[in-house]
Protein backbone atom coordinates (compact mmCIF):
# COMPACT_ATOMS: atom_id res chain seq x y z
CA UNK A 1 0.00 0.00 0.00
CA UNK A 2 0.84 3.47 -0.74
CA UNK A 3 1.79 5.52 1.73
CA UNK A 4 0.53 9.38 1.57
CA UNK A 5 1.78 10.82 5.01
CA UNK A 6 5.10 11.85 6.20
CA UNK A 7 5.33 12.66 9.85
CA UNK A 8 8.60 13.60 12.24
CA UNK A 9 8.55 12.18 15.52
CA UNK A 10 8.36 15.41 17.80
CA UNK A 11 8.05 13.76 21.45
CA UNK A 12 8.66 10.39 22.67
CA UNK A 13 7.57 9.74 26.89
CA UNK A 14 7.53 6.66 29.21
CA UNK A 15 3.70 6.21 30.39
CA UNK A 16 4.34 3.31 32.49
CA UNK A 17 6.57 0.89 32.63
CA UNK A 18 5.57 -0.61 29.17
CA UNK A 19 3.63 2.10 27.52
CA UNK A 20 5.17 4.58 25.27
CA UNK A 21 3.74 7.95 24.21
CA UNK A 22 4.46 8.86 20.72
CA UNK A 23 3.40 12.54 19.46
CA UNK A 24 4.23 13.02 15.51
CA UNK A 25 3.46 16.67 13.39
CA UNK A 26 4.03 16.71 9.93
CA UNK A 27 7.47 16.34 8.15
CA UNK A 28 7.01 19.75 5.99
CA UNK A 29 4.61 21.38 9.19
CA UNK A 30 1.99 22.01 7.50
CA UNK A 31 -1.47 20.91 9.23
CA UNK A 32 -2.28 17.43 9.46
CA UNK A 33 -5.65 15.57 7.94
CA UNK A 34 -8.53 16.07 10.80
CA UNK A 35 -9.22 12.86 12.31
CA UNK A 36 -12.44 12.29 14.54
CA UNK A 37 -12.27 10.89 18.10
CA UNK A 38 -11.94 7.16 17.91
CA UNK A 39 -9.58 6.86 14.76
CA UNK A 40 -6.72 4.88 14.32
CA UNK A 41 -3.56 5.89 12.64
CA UNK A 42 -1.72 3.51 10.64
CA UNK A 43 2.26 3.80 10.44
CA UNK A 44 5.01 2.16 8.92
CA UNK A 45 7.35 0.83 12.33
CA UNK A 46 10.80 0.76 12.05
CA UNK A 47 10.35 -2.89 11.50
CA UNK A 48 9.06 -2.64 8.49
CA UNK A 49 5.67 -3.63 9.43
CA UNK A 50 2.82 -1.16 9.38
CA UNK A 51 0.48 -0.97 12.16
CA UNK A 52 -2.41 0.68 13.32
CA UNK A 53 -2.91 2.69 16.53
CA UNK A 54 -5.79 4.82 18.47
CA UNK A 55 -5.01 8.17 18.16
CA UNK A 56 -5.89 9.93 21.87
CA UNK A 57 -5.58 13.61 21.68
CA UNK A 58 -8.42 15.75 20.72
CA UNK A 59 -9.96 15.52 17.47
CA UNK A 60 -9.91 19.25 17.48
CA UNK A 61 -6.14 19.55 16.72
CA UNK A 62 -4.62 19.33 13.26
CA UNK A 63 -0.91 19.92 15.02
CA UNK A 64 -0.24 16.37 15.97
CA UNK A 65 -1.03 12.83 16.21
CA UNK A 66 -1.10 11.86 19.57
CA UNK A 67 -0.51 7.75 19.57
CA UNK A 68 0.14 5.60 22.99
CA UNK A 69 1.91 2.21 22.42
CA UNK A 70 2.42 -1.07 24.41
CA UNK A 71 5.60 -3.23 23.93
CA UNK A 72 4.75 -6.49 23.26
CA UNK A 73 7.42 -8.46 24.07
CA UNK A 74 5.68 -11.92 23.00
CA UNK A 75 4.35 -9.69 19.51
CA UNK A 76 5.40 -9.67 16.03
CA UNK A 77 7.96 -7.12 16.64
CA UNK A 78 6.16 -3.62 15.25
CA UNK A 79 5.58 -2.60 18.80
CA UNK A 80 9.14 -3.37 20.38
CA UNK A 81 10.64 -1.66 17.06
CA UNK A 82 8.48 1.21 17.83
CA UNK A 83 9.75 1.51 21.46
CA UNK A 84 13.53 0.57 20.86
CA UNK A 85 14.25 1.89 17.46
CA UNK A 86 12.12 5.26 16.68
CA UNK A 87 13.97 8.33 18.26
CA UNK A 88 12.98 12.14 17.88
CA UNK A 89 12.94 13.61 14.92
CA UNK A 90 12.96 11.04 12.52
CA UNK A 91 10.49 9.96 9.63
CA UNK A 92 7.99 7.55 9.41
CA UNK A 93 5.43 7.13 6.39
CA UNK A 94 1.90 6.68 7.67
CA UNK A 95 -1.95 6.46 5.66
CA UNK A 96 -4.01 9.50 6.92
CA UNK A 97 -5.93 8.70 10.11
CA UNK A 98 -9.76 6.27 9.44
CA UNK A 99 -12.09 6.05 11.70
CA UNK A 100 -14.16 2.82 12.59
CA UNK A 101 -15.22 3.61 15.81
CA UNK A 102 -16.78 7.32 15.56
CA UNK A 103 -19.32 8.43 18.54
CA UNK A 104 -22.52 8.79 17.70
CA UNK A 105 -24.98 11.46 18.84
CA UNK A 106 -26.17 10.47 22.00
CA UNK A 107 -27.70 12.35 25.21
CA UNK A 108 -25.13 10.78 27.75
CA UNK A 109 -21.82 8.38 27.08
CA UNK A 110 -20.53 6.07 29.02
CA UNK A 111 -17.15 5.34 28.20
CA UNK A 112 -15.40 1.84 29.66
CA UNK A 113 -11.34 1.47 29.06
CA UNK A 114 -9.27 -1.50 30.10
CA UNK A 115 -5.51 -1.12 29.83
CA UNK A 116 -4.20 -0.19 26.65
CA UNK A 117 -7.90 0.18 25.55
CA UNK A 118 -8.16 3.61 26.80
CA UNK A 119 -6.58 5.41 23.82
CA UNK A 120 -9.45 5.52 21.67
CA UNK A 121 -11.20 6.52 24.89
CA UNK A 122 -8.87 9.31 25.74
CA UNK A 123 -9.87 10.91 22.48
CA UNK A 124 -13.36 10.56 22.84
CA UNK A 125 -13.38 12.28 26.49
CA UNK A 126 -11.46 14.92 25.36
CA UNK A 127 -13.94 15.38 22.72
CA UNK A 128 -17.47 15.03 24.72
CA UNK A 129 -15.82 17.38 27.64
CA UNK A 130 -15.24 19.86 25.40
CA UNK A 131 -17.96 19.91 23.95
CA UNK A 132 -19.95 19.56 27.45
CA UNK A 133 -21.63 16.33 26.68
CA UNK A 134 -22.72 14.41 29.60
CA UNK A 135 -20.10 11.82 29.98
CA UNK A 136 -18.48 9.19 32.51
CA UNK A 137 -15.20 7.34 31.96
CA UNK A 138 -14.13 3.90 33.97
CA UNK A 139 -11.15 2.96 33.46
CA UNK A 140 -9.75 -0.53 34.80
CA UNK A 141 -6.15 -1.51 34.94
CA UNK A 142 -4.13 -3.63 37.33
CA UNK A 143 -2.62 -1.00 39.32
CA UNK A 144 -2.13 2.76 39.13
CA UNK A 145 1.45 2.00 38.08
CA UNK A 146 0.15 0.51 34.88
CA UNK A 147 -2.75 3.61 33.88
CA UNK A 148 -1.30 5.57 31.05
CA UNK A 149 -2.67 9.05 31.59
CA UNK A 150 -3.73 8.27 35.54
CA UNK A 151 -2.40 11.60 36.28
CA UNK A 152 -4.46 13.40 33.68
CA UNK A 153 -7.42 11.80 34.60
CA UNK A 154 -7.24 13.03 37.70
CA UNK A 155 -6.70 16.35 37.46
CA UNK A 156 -9.10 18.91 37.68
CA UNK A 157 -9.80 19.32 33.74
CA UNK A 158 -11.39 15.64 34.01
CA UNK A 159 -12.41 16.05 37.67
CA UNK A 160 -15.75 14.15 38.44
CA UNK A 161 -15.73 12.34 34.76
CA UNK A 162 -13.42 9.39 35.26
CA UNK A 163 -13.84 6.36 37.73
CA UNK A 164 -10.53 4.58 37.94
CA UNK A 165 -10.46 1.01 39.13
CA UNK A 166 -7.60 -1.38 39.92
CA UNK A 167 -8.14 -4.92 41.18
CA UNK A 168 -4.44 -5.95 41.68
CA UNK A 169 -4.90 -8.79 39.98
CA UNK A 170 -7.22 -10.53 42.54
CA UNK A 171 -10.75 -11.50 41.07
CA UNK A 172 -11.88 -10.20 44.05
CA UNK A 173 -11.75 -6.89 43.24
CA UNK A 174 -12.66 -7.32 40.34
CA UNK A 175 -15.04 -4.06 39.24
CA UNK A 176 -18.75 -4.24 39.39
CA UNK A 177 -20.58 -3.39 36.28
CA UNK A 178 -23.70 -4.65 36.59
CA UNK A 179 -25.21 -1.71 38.40
CA UNK A 180 -24.00 0.47 35.39
CA UNK A 181 -25.64 -2.06 33.16
CA UNK A 182 -28.77 -3.47 35.04
CA UNK A 183 -31.19 -1.08 32.98
CA UNK A 184 -31.11 -0.21 29.44
CA UNK A 185 -31.80 3.64 29.12
CA UNK A 186 -30.45 6.94 27.07
CA UNK A 187 -26.60 6.16 27.22
CA UNK A 188 -24.27 5.12 24.34
CA UNK A 189 -21.88 2.75 26.03
CA UNK A 190 -18.09 2.81 24.10
CA UNK A 191 -15.54 0.19 25.14
CA UNK A 192 -12.16 -1.13 24.47
CA UNK A 193 -9.88 -3.44 26.29
CA UNK A 194 -8.44 -6.87 26.32
CA UNK A 195 -10.58 -9.82 25.21
CA UNK A 196 -11.62 -10.98 28.71
CA UNK A 197 -13.13 -7.80 29.26
CA UNK A 198 -14.66 -7.01 25.76
CA UNK A 199 -16.59 -10.26 26.33
CA UNK A 200 -17.50 -9.79 29.76
CA UNK A 201 -19.12 -6.55 28.58
CA UNK A 202 -20.87 -8.05 25.85
CA UNK A 203 -22.33 -10.70 28.10
CA UNK A 204 -23.10 -8.05 30.33
CA UNK A 205 -24.84 -5.68 28.21
CA UNK A 206 -26.99 -8.41 26.03
CA UNK A 207 -30.04 -7.26 26.68
CA UNK A 208 -29.40 -3.39 25.84
CA UNK A 209 -30.17 -1.94 22.18
CA UNK A 210 -27.10 -3.00 19.64
CA UNK A 211 -27.03 0.58 18.62
CA UNK A 212 -26.38 1.93 21.90
CA UNK A 213 -23.09 -0.83 22.61
CA UNK A 214 -20.47 0.40 20.54
CA UNK A 215 -16.95 -1.48 20.74
CA UNK A 216 -13.50 -1.57 18.23
CA UNK A 217 -15.39 -4.15 15.97
CA UNK A 218 -13.37 -6.57 13.43
CA UNK A 219 -16.37 -6.76 11.23
CA UNK A 220 -16.14 -8.63 8.21
CA UNK A 221 -15.08 -11.58 9.48
CA UNK A 222 -17.82 -13.60 9.33
CA UNK A 223 -18.74 -17.37 11.02
CA UNK A 224 -17.69 -19.09 8.05
CA UNK A 225 -13.96 -17.16 8.87
CA UNK A 226 -14.05 -15.35 5.36
CA UNK A 227 -13.10 -11.86 4.56
CA UNK A 228 -16.41 -9.82 3.86
CA UNK A 229 -16.82 -6.61 2.16
CA UNK A 230 -19.63 -4.77 0.89
CA UNK A 231 -21.23 -4.72 -2.30
CA UNK A 232 -24.49 -3.58 -4.45
CA UNK A 233 -27.15 -6.53 -5.35
CA UNK A 234 -29.23 -6.11 -8.36
CA UNK A 235 -32.60 -7.40 -8.77
CA UNK A 236 -33.36 -8.57 -12.27
CA UNK A 237 -36.84 -8.83 -12.12
CA UNK A 238 -37.30 -5.06 -10.91
CA UNK A 239 -33.41 -2.99 -11.41
CA UNK A 240 -33.80 -2.07 -7.53
CA UNK A 241 -30.29 -2.39 -6.03
CA UNK A 242 -29.71 -2.98 -2.22
CA UNK A 243 -26.67 -2.25 -0.41
CA UNK A 244 -25.42 -5.22 0.81
CA UNK A 245 -23.14 -4.10 3.83
CA UNK A 246 -20.15 -5.89 4.86
CA UNK A 247 -22.00 -7.71 8.38
CA UNK A 248 -24.82 -8.38 6.47
CA UNK A 249 -26.19 -11.48 4.38
CA UNK A 250 -28.36 -10.80 1.20
CA UNK A 251 -30.85 -13.24 3.10
CA UNK A 252 -30.47 -10.40 5.63
CA UNK A 253 -31.31 -7.44 3.47
CA UNK A 254 -33.84 -8.52 1.55
CA UNK A 255 -35.91 -9.96 4.45
CA UNK A 256 -35.29 -6.38 6.41
CA UNK A 257 -37.23 -4.95 3.06
CA UNK A 258 -40.11 -7.84 3.31
CA UNK A 259 -39.21 -9.40 0.30
CA UNK A 260 -40.48 -12.89 0.67
CA UNK A 261 -37.31 -15.76 0.56
CA UNK A 262 -37.85 -19.36 1.21
CA UNK A 263 -34.65 -20.43 3.63
CA UNK A 264 -33.82 -22.82 5.76
CA UNK A 265 -29.80 -23.58 6.95
CA UNK A 266 -28.81 -19.88 6.44
CA UNK A 267 -25.47 -21.66 6.39
CA UNK A 268 -24.75 -22.51 2.84
CA UNK A 269 -25.56 -26.60 3.04
CA UNK A 270 -29.05 -26.76 2.02
CA UNK A 271 -29.71 -25.04 -1.19
CA UNK A 272 -33.02 -24.27 -0.22
CA UNK A 273 -32.55 -20.58 -1.17
CA UNK A 274 -30.95 -21.45 -4.49
CA UNK A 275 -31.55 -18.52 -6.97
CA UNK A 276 -30.10 -17.77 -10.71
CA UNK A 277 -27.10 -16.06 -10.98
CA UNK A 278 -27.25 -13.17 -13.66
CA UNK A 279 -24.37 -11.08 -13.90
CA UNK A 280 -21.12 -9.71 -11.63
CA UNK A 281 -18.60 -12.29 -10.27
CA UNK A 282 -19.69 -13.85 -7.63
CA UNK A 283 -17.55 -15.08 -4.21
CA UNK A 284 -19.52 -18.77 -3.82
CA UNK A 285 -19.61 -19.67 -0.55
CA UNK A 286 -22.17 -22.56 -0.19
CA UNK A 287 -21.21 -26.37 0.09
CA UNK A 288 -24.31 -27.58 -1.71
CA UNK A 289 -24.03 -26.56 -5.81
CA UNK A 290 -21.78 -28.03 -8.16
CA UNK A 291 -18.93 -26.34 -10.18
CA UNK A 292 -21.58 -26.72 -12.85
CA UNK A 293 -24.42 -25.28 -10.89
CA UNK A 294 -21.94 -22.47 -9.37
CA UNK A 295 -22.25 -20.88 -13.04
CA UNK A 296 -26.28 -20.03 -13.12
CA UNK A 297 -27.05 -20.17 -9.73
CA UNK A 298 -26.32 -18.86 -6.23
CA UNK A 299 -26.74 -18.60 -2.91
CA UNK A 300 -27.62 -16.02 -1.25
CA UNK A 301 -27.64 -16.93 2.23
CA UNK A 302 -24.12 -17.40 2.32
CA UNK A 303 -22.30 -15.83 -0.83
CA UNK A 304 -21.12 -12.38 -1.78
CA UNK A 305 -19.98 -11.04 -4.66
CA UNK A 306 -16.09 -9.85 -5.80
CA UNK A 307 -17.50 -7.42 -7.83
CA UNK A 308 -18.79 -4.03 -7.16
CA UNK A 309 -22.85 -5.27 -7.86
CA UNK A 310 -24.18 -8.60 -8.34
CA UNK A 311 -27.30 -9.62 -10.49
CA UNK A 312 -29.72 -12.29 -9.46
CA UNK A 313 -32.62 -13.14 -10.35
CA UNK A 314 -35.15 -12.80 -7.27
CA UNK B 1 -29.70 -55.39 19.27
CA UNK B 2 -28.09 -51.54 19.82
CA UNK B 3 -28.77 -50.47 23.17
CA UNK B 4 -27.93 -46.92 24.96
CA UNK B 5 -29.06 -45.06 27.54
CA UNK B 6 -30.70 -41.46 28.31
CA UNK B 7 -28.33 -39.14 29.67
CA UNK B 8 -30.42 -36.24 30.38
CA UNK B 9 -33.86 -34.99 28.96
CA UNK B 10 -34.68 -31.17 27.89
CA UNK B 11 -37.89 -29.06 26.90
CA UNK B 12 -37.95 -25.77 25.87
CA UNK B 13 -40.98 -23.80 26.57
CA UNK B 14 -40.23 -20.69 24.38
CA UNK B 15 -39.15 -21.13 21.21
CA UNK B 16 -35.35 -19.96 21.18
CA UNK B 17 -34.69 -19.29 24.99
CA UNK B 18 -33.07 -21.32 27.42
CA UNK B 19 -33.96 -25.11 27.77
CA UNK B 20 -34.96 -26.51 31.33
CA UNK B 21 -33.18 -29.96 32.52
CA UNK B 22 -35.95 -32.29 33.63
CA UNK B 23 -35.82 -35.40 35.59
CA UNK B 24 -38.54 -37.40 34.41
CA UNK B 25 -40.63 -36.96 31.43
CA UNK B 26 -44.59 -38.60 30.71
CA UNK B 27 -44.24 -39.29 27.33
CA UNK B 28 -47.68 -39.54 25.48
CA UNK B 29 -48.62 -41.51 22.16
CA UNK B 30 -48.82 -39.02 19.26
CA UNK B 31 -47.62 -36.17 21.22
CA UNK B 32 -44.46 -34.79 21.18
CA UNK B 33 -42.41 -33.53 24.57
CA UNK B 34 -44.98 -31.89 27.51
CA UNK B 35 -44.95 -28.55 27.30
CA UNK B 36 -41.70 -28.07 24.30
CA UNK B 37 -42.16 -25.18 22.36
CA UNK B 38 -45.64 -24.26 22.65
CA UNK B 39 -44.79 -20.52 23.48
CA UNK B 40 -42.60 -17.92 21.43
CA UNK B 41 -42.36 -14.57 20.00
CA UNK B 42 -43.44 -13.93 16.39
CA UNK B 43 -41.49 -11.01 14.59
CA UNK B 44 -43.84 -8.28 13.67
CA UNK B 45 -45.81 -9.55 10.16
CA UNK B 46 -45.44 -12.59 11.15
CA UNK B 47 -49.01 -13.46 9.93
CA UNK B 48 -49.41 -15.72 12.75
CA UNK B 49 -53.31 -16.35 13.63
CA UNK B 50 -53.83 -17.92 16.91
CA UNK B 51 -57.00 -18.77 16.34
CA UNK B 52 -55.96 -21.00 13.40
CA UNK B 53 -51.89 -21.35 13.86
CA UNK B 54 -50.35 -22.12 10.95
CA UNK B 55 -46.44 -23.57 10.88
CA UNK B 56 -44.11 -21.00 10.59
CA UNK B 57 -40.69 -20.98 8.81
CA UNK B 58 -38.69 -20.31 11.81
CA UNK B 59 -37.20 -16.98 10.53
CA UNK B 60 -40.95 -15.24 11.32
CA UNK B 61 -39.73 -16.11 15.13
CA UNK B 62 -37.36 -14.70 17.50
CA UNK B 63 -34.50 -17.27 17.10
CA UNK B 64 -30.67 -17.91 18.01
CA UNK B 65 -30.27 -18.41 13.70
CA UNK B 66 -30.65 -14.84 13.57
CA UNK B 67 -30.87 -13.56 16.99
CA UNK B 68 -27.85 -15.25 18.33
CA UNK B 69 -27.72 -12.65 21.50
CA UNK B 70 -30.97 -14.63 22.90
CA UNK B 71 -28.35 -17.60 24.00
CA UNK B 72 -26.98 -14.79 26.24
CA UNK B 73 -30.37 -14.96 28.56
CA UNK B 74 -31.16 -16.76 30.84
CA UNK B 75 -34.85 -17.39 30.66
CA UNK B 76 -37.50 -19.55 32.64
CA UNK B 77 -40.72 -19.97 32.20
CA UNK B 78 -43.17 -22.14 34.05
CA UNK B 79 -45.95 -23.32 31.28
CA UNK B 80 -48.39 -23.75 34.85
CA UNK B 81 -48.57 -20.21 35.64
CA UNK B 82 -46.99 -18.73 32.50
CA UNK B 83 -44.77 -16.37 35.04
CA UNK B 84 -41.53 -15.44 33.40
CA UNK B 85 -38.24 -14.40 34.21
CA UNK B 86 -35.15 -13.38 32.43
CA UNK B 87 -31.46 -12.98 33.85
CA UNK B 88 -28.66 -12.41 33.05
CA UNK B 89 -25.45 -13.50 34.23
CA UNK B 90 -27.09 -14.24 36.90
CA UNK B 91 -28.71 -11.04 37.57
CA UNK B 92 -33.25 -10.30 37.13
CA UNK B 93 -33.48 -8.19 34.38
CA UNK B 94 -37.47 -9.01 33.33
CA UNK B 95 -40.05 -10.64 35.15
CA UNK B 96 -43.22 -10.55 34.15
CA UNK B 97 -47.21 -12.47 34.67
CA UNK B 98 -47.15 -13.45 30.82
CA UNK B 99 -51.04 -14.51 31.19
CA UNK B 100 -51.55 -10.93 31.92
CA UNK B 101 -51.82 -8.31 28.91
CA UNK B 102 -49.50 -5.45 31.21
CA UNK B 103 -47.03 -9.06 31.33
CA UNK B 104 -47.07 -9.30 27.60
CA UNK B 105 -46.47 -5.59 26.44
CA UNK B 106 -43.63 -5.63 28.98
CA UNK B 107 -41.92 -8.67 28.06
CA UNK B 108 -42.73 -7.63 24.26
CA UNK B 109 -41.33 -4.34 24.93
CA UNK B 110 -38.12 -5.75 26.50
CA UNK B 111 -37.47 -8.09 23.44
CA UNK B 112 -37.67 -5.11 20.97
CA UNK B 113 -35.80 -2.85 23.26
CA UNK B 114 -32.98 -5.40 23.62
CA UNK B 115 -33.36 -5.84 19.25
CA UNK B 116 -33.38 -2.31 18.23
CA UNK B 117 -37.02 -2.85 17.42
CA UNK B 118 -39.00 0.31 16.71
CA UNK B 119 -42.59 0.55 18.60
CA UNK B 120 -44.30 -0.51 15.54
CA UNK B 121 -42.96 -3.68 14.76
CA UNK B 122 -43.09 -5.45 18.18
CA UNK B 123 -42.66 -8.66 18.52
CA UNK B 124 -45.85 -10.74 19.52
CA UNK B 125 -45.93 -13.52 22.75
CA UNK B 126 -48.22 -16.17 21.02
CA UNK B 127 -49.53 -19.46 21.87
CA UNK B 128 -51.97 -21.73 20.20
CA UNK B 129 -51.48 -24.92 22.04
CA UNK B 130 -51.39 -28.29 21.12
CA UNK B 131 -49.85 -26.66 18.33
CA UNK B 132 -45.86 -26.23 18.74
CA UNK B 133 -43.25 -23.95 17.28
CA UNK B 134 -40.66 -26.46 16.53
CA UNK B 135 -38.31 -26.03 13.15
CA UNK B 136 -40.01 -29.15 11.82
CA UNK B 137 -43.57 -27.92 12.22
CA UNK B 138 -43.76 -26.71 8.69
CA UNK B 139 -42.61 -30.59 7.27
CA UNK B 140 -46.09 -32.28 8.53
CA UNK B 141 -48.27 -32.18 11.81
CA UNK B 142 -46.92 -35.58 12.76
CA UNK B 143 -43.25 -33.94 12.74
CA UNK B 144 -45.06 -30.78 14.72
CA UNK B 145 -45.47 -33.69 17.82
CA UNK B 146 -42.42 -35.44 17.24
CA UNK B 147 -39.05 -35.31 19.61
CA UNK B 148 -35.88 -34.69 18.76
CA UNK B 149 -32.77 -36.71 19.62
CA UNK B 150 -29.24 -36.45 19.98
CA UNK B 151 -26.48 -39.28 19.78
CA UNK B 152 -23.60 -37.97 22.30
CA UNK B 153 -21.29 -40.19 20.70
CA UNK B 154 -22.17 -38.24 16.92
CA UNK B 155 -20.93 -35.59 18.56
CA UNK B 156 -18.03 -37.14 19.62
CA UNK B 157 -17.01 -38.13 16.79
CA UNK B 158 -17.91 -34.69 15.39
CA UNK B 159 -15.73 -33.18 18.23
CA UNK B 160 -12.73 -35.50 17.26
CA UNK B 161 -12.84 -34.77 13.93
CA UNK B 162 -12.60 -30.73 14.75
CA UNK B 163 -10.36 -31.16 17.74
CA UNK B 164 -12.59 -28.85 19.88
CA UNK B 165 -15.49 -28.94 22.01
CA UNK B 166 -18.85 -28.69 20.20
CA UNK B 167 -21.23 -28.19 23.50
CA UNK B 168 -24.02 -30.73 23.01
CA UNK B 169 -26.92 -27.59 24.22
CA UNK B 170 -26.02 -26.14 20.74
CA UNK B 171 -28.59 -28.81 19.30
CA UNK B 172 -31.44 -28.31 22.05
CA UNK B 173 -32.82 -31.78 22.14
CA UNK B 174 -35.02 -33.12 23.92
CA UNK B 175 -33.50 -36.30 24.28
CA UNK B 176 -29.87 -36.85 24.65
CA UNK B 177 -28.21 -40.54 24.31
CA UNK B 178 -25.61 -42.49 24.97
CA UNK B 179 -24.46 -45.75 23.58
CA UNK B 180 -25.19 -46.07 19.99
CA UNK B 181 -22.95 -46.27 17.41
CA UNK B 182 -21.75 -42.74 15.71
CA UNK B 183 -23.94 -41.71 13.40
CA UNK B 184 -26.09 -45.15 13.22
CA UNK B 185 -29.29 -43.19 13.97
CA UNK B 186 -29.26 -41.57 10.81
CA UNK B 187 -29.84 -44.87 8.89
CA UNK B 188 -33.10 -45.04 11.16
CA UNK B 189 -35.53 -43.02 9.18
CA UNK B 190 -38.80 -45.33 8.61
CA UNK B 191 -37.45 -47.88 11.63
CA UNK B 192 -39.23 -48.54 15.12
CA UNK B 193 -36.75 -47.60 17.89
CA UNK B 194 -37.28 -48.15 21.68
CA UNK B 195 -37.47 -45.35 24.53
CA UNK B 196 -37.78 -46.91 27.61
CA UNK B 197 -41.27 -48.46 27.18
CA UNK B 198 -42.57 -46.42 24.45
CA UNK B 199 -41.97 -47.14 20.86
CA UNK B 200 -41.19 -44.02 18.50
CA UNK B 201 -40.94 -44.21 14.40
CA UNK B 202 -37.90 -42.61 13.11
CA UNK B 203 -39.11 -39.97 11.27
CA UNK B 204 -36.92 -37.54 9.87
CA UNK B 205 -32.68 -36.80 10.22
CA UNK B 206 -32.30 -33.26 11.51
CA UNK B 207 -30.71 -31.28 9.15
CA UNK B 208 -28.98 -28.32 10.98
CA UNK B 209 -28.90 -25.36 10.74
CA UNK B 210 -27.05 -21.76 11.33
CA UNK B 211 -28.79 -21.49 15.05
CA UNK B 212 -26.09 -24.28 15.83
CA UNK B 213 -23.02 -21.52 14.66
CA UNK B 214 -24.39 -20.36 18.44
CA UNK B 215 -22.17 -21.26 21.68
CA UNK B 216 -24.15 -21.08 24.31
CA UNK B 217 -21.70 -19.88 27.26
CA UNK B 218 -20.66 -16.73 24.56
CA UNK B 219 -23.50 -16.02 22.70
CA UNK B 220 -21.89 -15.55 20.13
CA UNK B 221 -21.08 -17.39 16.58
CA UNK B 222 -18.04 -19.37 16.69
CA UNK B 223 -17.95 -23.22 15.03
CA UNK B 224 -19.94 -22.98 11.62
CA UNK B 225 -21.32 -26.52 12.60
CA UNK B 226 -23.51 -26.53 9.30
CA UNK B 227 -20.69 -26.31 7.31
CA UNK B 228 -18.49 -28.74 9.26
CA UNK B 229 -21.07 -31.74 9.27
CA UNK B 230 -20.98 -31.31 5.44
CA UNK B 231 -17.05 -31.11 4.91
CA UNK B 232 -16.43 -34.12 7.51
CA UNK B 233 -19.44 -36.16 6.08
CA UNK B 234 -21.08 -35.10 3.38
CA UNK B 235 -24.28 -34.05 4.83
CA UNK B 236 -25.68 -31.30 7.56
CA UNK B 237 -27.32 -34.09 9.80
CA UNK B 238 -26.80 -34.32 13.33
CA UNK B 239 -29.90 -35.95 15.49
CA UNK B 240 -33.27 -37.54 14.19
CA UNK B 241 -36.70 -36.85 15.17
CA UNK B 242 -39.07 -39.64 16.59
CA UNK B 243 -43.18 -39.86 16.74
CA UNK B 244 -44.17 -41.55 20.15
CA UNK B 245 -46.39 -44.12 19.72
CA UNK B 246 -46.87 -45.44 23.46
CA UNK B 247 -47.05 -43.43 26.60
CA UNK B 248 -44.85 -44.21 28.78
CA UNK B 249 -42.68 -42.26 31.67
CA UNK B 250 -38.80 -41.95 31.01
CA UNK B 251 -35.55 -40.24 32.83
CA UNK B 252 -31.68 -39.92 32.92
CA UNK B 253 -30.60 -43.77 32.24
CA UNK B 254 -33.59 -45.39 30.91
CA UNK B 255 -32.56 -47.85 27.85
CA UNK B 256 -32.82 -46.63 24.17
CA UNK B 257 -32.36 -49.41 21.44
CA UNK B 258 -33.11 -50.49 18.49
CA UNK B 259 -35.19 -53.32 17.88
CA UNK B 260 -33.41 -56.59 15.40
CA UNK B 261 -30.60 -54.14 14.59
CA UNK B 262 -27.49 -56.46 13.74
Amino acid sequence: MQANLSLRLSQKRDLTADICEFTFVAADGAPLPRFEAGAHLTIETPSGAWRSYSLNNDDGETSRYVIAVKREEQGRGGSLSLHRQLHVDQLVHARAPHNGFALVSAPRYLLIAGGIGITPMLSMLRRLRRQGCDVHMVYLTRSRDMAAYADLLESPEFSGLVTLHHDHGDPKRTYDFWPLFATPDDRHIYFCGPPALMNAIYLRTIHWPRRQIHSESFSGVDAQDGQASAFRLRRASTGETFDIAADKSILDVLRDRRIAFASSCESGTCGTCKVPLVAGEPDHRDLCLSEEERQSAFIPCVSRALSDEITLDI
Amino acid sequence: MIEGRIDSLYRYPVKGLTGEMLQRVSLVAGEGFPADRLFGFVRHGSGFDPARPQPLPKDRFLMLMKDERLAGLEASFDPANWHFDVRVQGHLVHRADLSRQDGRDATEAFFATMFDIPHEEMPRFVHAAPHRFTDVSVVSSGLMNAVSLINLESLRDFEMRLGKEVLPARFRANIYFDGWPAFSELELVGREIMIGEARAIVTLRTRRCAATEVNPRTARRDIPVPRLLMQHYGHSDLGIYAEIQDDAVIEPGSRISVMGAN
